[in-house]
């Protein structure tokens, strides 16, 4: 093995030991949340709307209950912190009939949105709910447009897109979202809560939830610091609490496969606890185990990083290879479980581990604000030939140099004989040096699964079927609604569009 | 195995916990605050520092200022970053009596050479 080499196993494992450390982290924090009756309680406070979790869909329920005529809307957020994993996530927004589609000449309609998101959830999406998002997805970019939220001038076009549909905020990232959203939160007078901790519900004899037990003054995986406290919601309850991908024990009881080697890219505080006491309440359970691994992730550095939008950029006009063969082993745009799927099966001939490349030219990867970042953080590498790129990643050179010739082949005749790429977005972009490539590896990125939730973002009661009065949710915490794969960038408009929604119902309870 | 890591654990643990009352204080605390614990720990001696209770003398402005990077990287500033702006409390990434990572290396690959 070659110093080179060596070099890369251990930035692998060190890869994988912050992931088993967040991992860690995350088990030392117990589901602790156990509702009760709400008989007797006696109440600290009491609040017309009570939104626990600051994401994407805390953020506009906030912001719409406030336009609707709110009085008094409070967000509980158990990290010290807000943003939640949207604060982090990469800022990708899809939408059907946009401005810039308008301006770019792109033929989209809600009904072609919901068709590409049914075909990625293999037959078990939601679809009403993926009518009702793709519906108000404009409505939602307009509050972040409102808001002050700030755009790439391009379109992009996702893994499992028919058509380039997605904007991106300018800083690549979720937060020049969430950033603009809490600021106008504040604005319009929602009161925001740190280290506030959700315990449990509190609900009456008709099973109606009256209110909820937060812990004030929490410390993120400390379970008895903070002050323990009773409110009760006039008009509800809405739990914006995220997925549970860094629950390493939740997760793999749900697909064994997800163990600490899988790494993740969420927010810590990302450990499923609300979700669960819905549950212990009555919620219907969703699509627990389809939880979807991002397959532009890099080894290279912990979270989401850098690479990730970086290769979600670069991918339709990239070749992915595989080092121990130098071939090609995916679509480089198909849906994020196939990918996921795909470099997982990317072995050495022990088995262990070894993360295939995605090789761009550099002249066409620049494009992309991150690439200049990727390559300075050193999480990525500039190659002036194939042969030093072969080599820094010791892939075998004849074959690499085949593929290159025969990939550039289908760029030119626009029809990739390997796996079926759509190579509109490729069309003159030929693999040349110089190159820039980035090392791939799955992480665990986002929970299908969760509460199943109507079109009114009323959370349903297993064995009623009607709503559990007083409760609500928005965002990834319930389930259903992508089924077996969520296509990327369809969170955000879900998470505020179900926001929204639910600030929408309540106003009216 | 899942014992020797354990017992690897509780190791390190009180290891932590001996070396945390050895650093004890920086120098130019001592200067200023004297052993007066409370200066500090505004929420009782055994617990945390409030998120307030470091801005008693420090002015997150200042330091974002001091931080500061050049136009392409300034969103790496600690104390005005990306994802949480100025907002994000000061135990996040620094401890008076233990050495803290910057909450950033979760993800990134930054350097802060004068982080402590």
């Amino acid at each position: 093995m070659s110093k080179v080499n060596l070099l890369e196993r251990r930035n692998f494992i060190k890869g994988m030991g912050a992931a088993a450390g967040a991992a860690g982290m995350a088990m030392a924090a117990p589901a602790m949340a156990v509702s009760q009756s709400a008989n007797g309680v006696k109440w600290d406070k009491e609040v017309e709307i009570a939104i626990i979790g600051s994401g994407f869909a805390g953020l506009a329920a906030g912001i719409e209950s406030m336009r609707l005529g709110a009085k008094d809307v409070h967000i509980f957020e158990k990290m010290s912190y807000f943003g939640g994993n949207s604060a982090i996530n990469g800022g990708l927004f899809a939408a059907p009939g946009t401005p810039m589609q308008k301006k770019e000449g792109v033929n989209d309609s809600v009904e072609r949105m919901v068709q590409d998101q049914l075909k990625a959830g293999r037959g078990i999406a939601d679809e009403a709910l993926l009518r009702h998002v793709a519906e108000h997805a404009v409505e939602a970019l307009q509050m972040t447009f409102d808001a002050g939220s700030e755009y790439h001038p391009y379109l992009q076009q996702l893994g499992g897109h028919s058509v380039a549909r997605t904007y991106q905020t300018t800083v690549s990232c979720g937060a020049g979202i969430t950033q603009p959203l809490l600021k106008e939160c504040r604005k319009l007078g929602v009161q925001t809560h740190n280290r506030a901790k959700f315990e449990g519900f509190l609900v009456n004899d008709e099973g109606k939830v009256e209110g909820f037990k937060i812990r004030q003054g929490y410390y993120f995986g400390e379970e008895d610091t903070g002050k323990l406290m009773h409110i009760k919601a006039k008009r509800g309850v809405l739990m914006a609490t995220g997925g549970f991908a860094q629950n390493v024990n939740l997760r793999m009881a749900q697909d064994p496969t997800l163990t600490a080697e899988v790494g993740c890219t969420n927010a810590p505080g990302a450990t499923g606890e609300g979700m669960y006491e819905m549950f212990r309440l009555g919620a219907i359970p969703v699509h627990l185990a389809h939880i979807q691994s991002g397959p532009w992730a890099s080894p290279d550095e912990g979270g989401f990083g850098y690479v990730s939008n970086y290769s979600i950029y670069n991918f339709p006009h990239s070749m992915a290879v595989n080092c121990l063969t130098g071939e090609r082993f995916m679509n480089e745009i198909a849906d994020r479980k196939t990918r996921a799927d795909a470099e997982l099966a990317c072995r050495d001939k022990q088995g262990n581990p070894l993360p295939p490349i995605l090789i761009t030219s550099y002249k066409d990867s620049k494009k992309h604000p991150n690439t200049k970042k990727v390559i300075k953080y050193n999480v990525g590498w500039k190659f002036d030939s194939v042969e030093e790129l072969a080599k820094h990643f010791n892939v075998p050179l004849k074959p690499l140099k085949a593929q290159i010739k025969e990939y550039n082949q289908y760029v030119k005749s626009g029809n990739d004989a390997q796996f079926g790429k759509n190579m509109t977005k490729a069309k003159g972009k030929y693999i040349e040096a110089p190159f820039t490539v980035v090392r791939l590896w799955p992480k665990v990125h986002y929970c299908q699964g969760g509460v199943q939730v109507n079109t009114k973002a009323e959370v349903k009661d297993s064995f009623t079927g009607k709503p559990i009065a007083g409760l609500y949710a928005a965002g990834e915490v319930c389930g259903g609604v992508h089924g077996v794969s969520r296509l990327g960038s369809c969170s955000i408009p879900e998470c505020m569009v179900m926001g929204m929604t639910a600030a929408r119902t309540m106003m009216k309870a | 195995m899942k014992k020797l890591s354990l017992v690897f654990a509780v190791a390190l643990a009180s290891f932590v916990s001996l070396s945390a009352q050895a650093v004890d204080q920086r120098e130019y605390h001592k200067d200023v605050i004297g052993k007066d614990c409370k200066t500090c720990h505004d929420q009782g001696l055994k617990n945390y520092p409030s998120d307030q209770a470091c801005t008693q003398c420090h002015d997150v402005d200042e330091l974002a200022e001091q931080t500061a990077r050049s136009e392409e990287d300034k969103w790496q500033n600690p104390h005005n970053n990306l994802h949480y702006g100025k907002e994000l409390p000061c135990i996040e990434c620094h401890g008076e009596h233990e050495l803290k990572k910057p909450m950033c290396s979760n993800c990134h690959t930054f350097k802060y050479d004068k982080h402590k």
